[in-house]
């Protein structure tokens, strides 16, 4: 079976909510170890051996993230990024309402390991429920001495803020989510400076994902070989991966990286009875499809990119031959449209008239200089903007627009009239 | 004005709380709004400047800021706010025939309130419940696996004022297909029939009469912070502040 049990262990079954139900599963023991018998640099040099990367989109190596920061100076901050909102992802709100203590463990963790006593949370607007628990899993941990000063009679004080989101899928970039956080406009900044060295308030700060965060408990716990041992070679350890669409038992299913496509969608039930499969979209709302002659491909960070897409966030949308694809790429194209910020003309002019004209198309009236148009736009417009929004309009877009070509023509007028 | 001074009052320990939580008081301005929004329904012009107060920000940034976030209601919203998801994986899933079973029961559209103040419907992104496709949120609240006849049951409770939130079981999929519908488009222009006197809640679109009751405000408001700006710009670029002064 590759389905394990890591991070998702014990959910839907015990209520992990609850801090004794948590302790006695074994839960804030690597963190009182941590404290009182390994210093920050150890913490950091398991981490970095772990070959853990970023699970929340980028995939960048969370130990050479660290090493970023510029040593020796104060203060210094941890952002824990659980602002998900990336389309077909739902990993992070599955963790934080029902494994809260986890997450604080991980961010406590995380903030110990590069020497921050200020830590924060930036949690997605919409997550009430999540939001709910957490406060109260965060004041159960305070109370037992997990949060505050002087930790484990170490001397090492660390304050975790929880920080609510309004609805701005923008603020889980993480230079937006750190002007969110300093109440300002969710809007990107320039880099760099990047924020390991000009962050919140313009200190060094480092934004993790709630899944980063909450793996580091695992590593320190089983060791860094333990997770290095599976995967592949540059994608090592376990993931999360959120399966949608259509499938039979959509679902989170936590795998190690490298596992086979085709095994991940029978994970999760296959295909309703009868159906075709056409396209997957492998990591999220912005990455490109991939289809039935990639099934075997191992899913990791390379082979992805290899394919010409991404791993992204982990998620997997299934489409099966019901699909419409000028309306899937309609969907996903008025998303970043609606989402873009606006600071950037190419993803704000572009993304919406790309979204108009593929509404032309949805009303049959498409032109068909409009097909060739639709991939020459959305291409122009991507890698010129500060963020990586204004570039997640293509991949979808054009990656449809090269395999189901037919669907975008049916879809272009019949006549011209001219007035 | 007097119903909000109270209220402001007894929130005040609340948002010194919030405030101090924070290395810099700029910080707190999302919670608080969310604070007095929890406590108003919508996020009120007095909120605005009772926040724009509190973190010595002028009234125009603590607007542009509020202004981004499209969980702040500017304008009172329906006693339920109902936010269904348009996600990719939802409208595989049928979420089209679900958004449209809504507006024809409620008879509004997108981003609108009934007339009797009730509902307000509007058609929200990917809200990480793929899984549990369509769903949707009721005051943030989630609900699954929506049906025609949970829908129904939901309305009925509502009207009747007897609606709860209650976490729902994990259950099977009832199947469901893709269906083509044209009716897809936010409409931008005319009012739904149910809609005809309610602005939309977090959509300002322009310089309507509250937008100008807004920017009277703002521009009303000038005398209050000009000292403060000028002492603040002294701090980080005193040439600047003595060639203004100039």
């Amino acid at each position: 079976m590759p389905v394990v049990k890591v991070l998702t262990e014990g959910i839907g079954e015990a209520n992990l909510r609850d801090i004794k139900v948590y302790r006695d599963r074994g839960g804030y023991k690597q963190l009182k170890r941590a404290f009182t018998e390994m210093k920050p640099a150890d913490v950091q040099a398991i981490c970095d051996k772990s070959g853990l990367r970023g699970r929340g989109g980028a995939g960048f190596p969370t130990g050479k993230k660290w090493a970023f920061l510029p040593a020796g100076v104060a203060p210094r901050y941890l952002v824990c990024n659980c602002d998900e909102a990336e389309p077909g992802t739902f990993k992070d709100r599955m963790l934080l309402e029902e494994t809260p203590h986890q997450i604080i463990e991980g961010i406590l963790l995380g903030a110990y390991a590069i020497e921050s006593h200020h830590a924060f949370i930036y949690i997605r607007g919409e997550f009430k429920r999540g939001y709910e628990v957490f406060m109260d899993a965060l004041a159960q941990a305070r109370k037992a001495g997990f949060v505050g000063k002087n930790l484990f009679g170490s001397g090492f004080d660390l304050e975790l803020t929880v920080h609510r989101g309004a609805g701005a899928y923008i603020c889980g970039e993480e230079t937006a989510l750190l002007n969110s956080l300093e109440g300002k406009r969710g809007e990107p900044r320039l880099r760099p400076p990047f924020p390991a060295v000009q962050g919140l308030y313009s200190k060094p700060t480092i934004v993790n994902n709630v899944e980063t965060l909450a793996y580091l408990i695992p590593i320190l716990e089983r060791g860094p070989e333990w997770f290095a041992a599976v995967g592949t070679e540059r994608s090592k350890g376990y993931k999360i991966i959120s399966i949608s669409g259509h499938v039979q038992k959509p679902g989170n299913y936590e795998v190690a990286l490298g596992t086979p496509v085709r095994k991940l969608i029978e994970l999760a039930g296959g295909l309703r009875p009868g159906r075709k499969l056409m396209a997957i979209q492998p990591g999220g709302g912005s990455s490109a499809c991939i289809f039935e002659e990639h099934l075997d491909m191992p899913y990791d960070y390379e082979s992805l990119q290899k394919a010409g897409t991404m791993l992204g966030s982990g998620a997997i949308v299934v489409m099966d031959d019901t699909t419409d694809f000028v309306r899937a790429a309609f969907n996903l194209v008025r998303f970043f449209a609606h989402e873009s910020c606006g600071q950037c003309t190419p993803c704000r002019e572009g993304g919406h008239w790309l979204e108009r004209v593929l509404h032309r198309f949805l009303e049959n009236r498409g032109l068909k200089s409009d097909i060739e148009m639709l991939a020459r736009v959305s291409h122009e417009i991507t890698g010129i903007n500060l963020c990586p929004l204004g570039d997640s309009i293509e991949p979808f877009l054009a990656s449809v627009l090269k395999r189901f070509p037919e669907q975008f023509e049916a879809r272009v007028a019949r006549e011209t009239v001219r007035a | 004005m007097t119903d909000f001074n109270a209220l402001r009052d007894q929130l005040k320990p609340q948002c010194e709380a919030i405030i101090a939580q924070y290395e810099q008081p700029r910080s707190a301005l999302l919670p608080l709004v969310h604070l007095f929004q929890a406590h108003e329904g919508y996020a009120s012009a007095d909120a605005l400047r009772a926040v724009s107060e509190m973190l010595d920000l002028s009234l125009a940034v603590v607007e542009s800021t509020v202004s981004f976030y499209t969980l702040f209601y500017r304008k009172p919203v329906g006693k339920y706010m109902l936010q269904v998801c348009r996600g990719l994986a939802c409208t595989l899933n049928g979420a089209e025939d679900i958004m449209a079973y809504f507006r024809e029961q409620l008879g509004i559209g997108h981003l609108e309130t009934t007339g009797d103040g009730l509902f307000s419907y509007e058609e929200v992104e990917c809200l990480a419940a793929c899984d549990r496709a369509t769903c949707m949120q009721v005051n943030l609240n989630f609900a699954y696996d929506l049906t025609p006849k949970m829908i129904d049951d939901m309305l009925t409770a509502m009207r009747a004022g007897k609606y709860e939130i209650t976490p729902l079981p994990q259950t099977e999929h009832p199947p469901r297909t893709w269906t083509l519908r044209q009716d897809l488009q936010v409409s931008h222009g005319d009012k739904s029939a149910g809609a005809q006197d309610q602005s939309a809640p977090n959509n300002p679109g322009g310089l309507d009469r509250d937008g100008i009751i807004m920017l009277d405000r703002i521009l009303s408001d000038e005398a209050r912070f000009k000292g403060r700006t000028k002492e603040r710009l002294a701090n980080v670029e005193p040439a600047m502040a003595e060639a203004i002064e100039e």
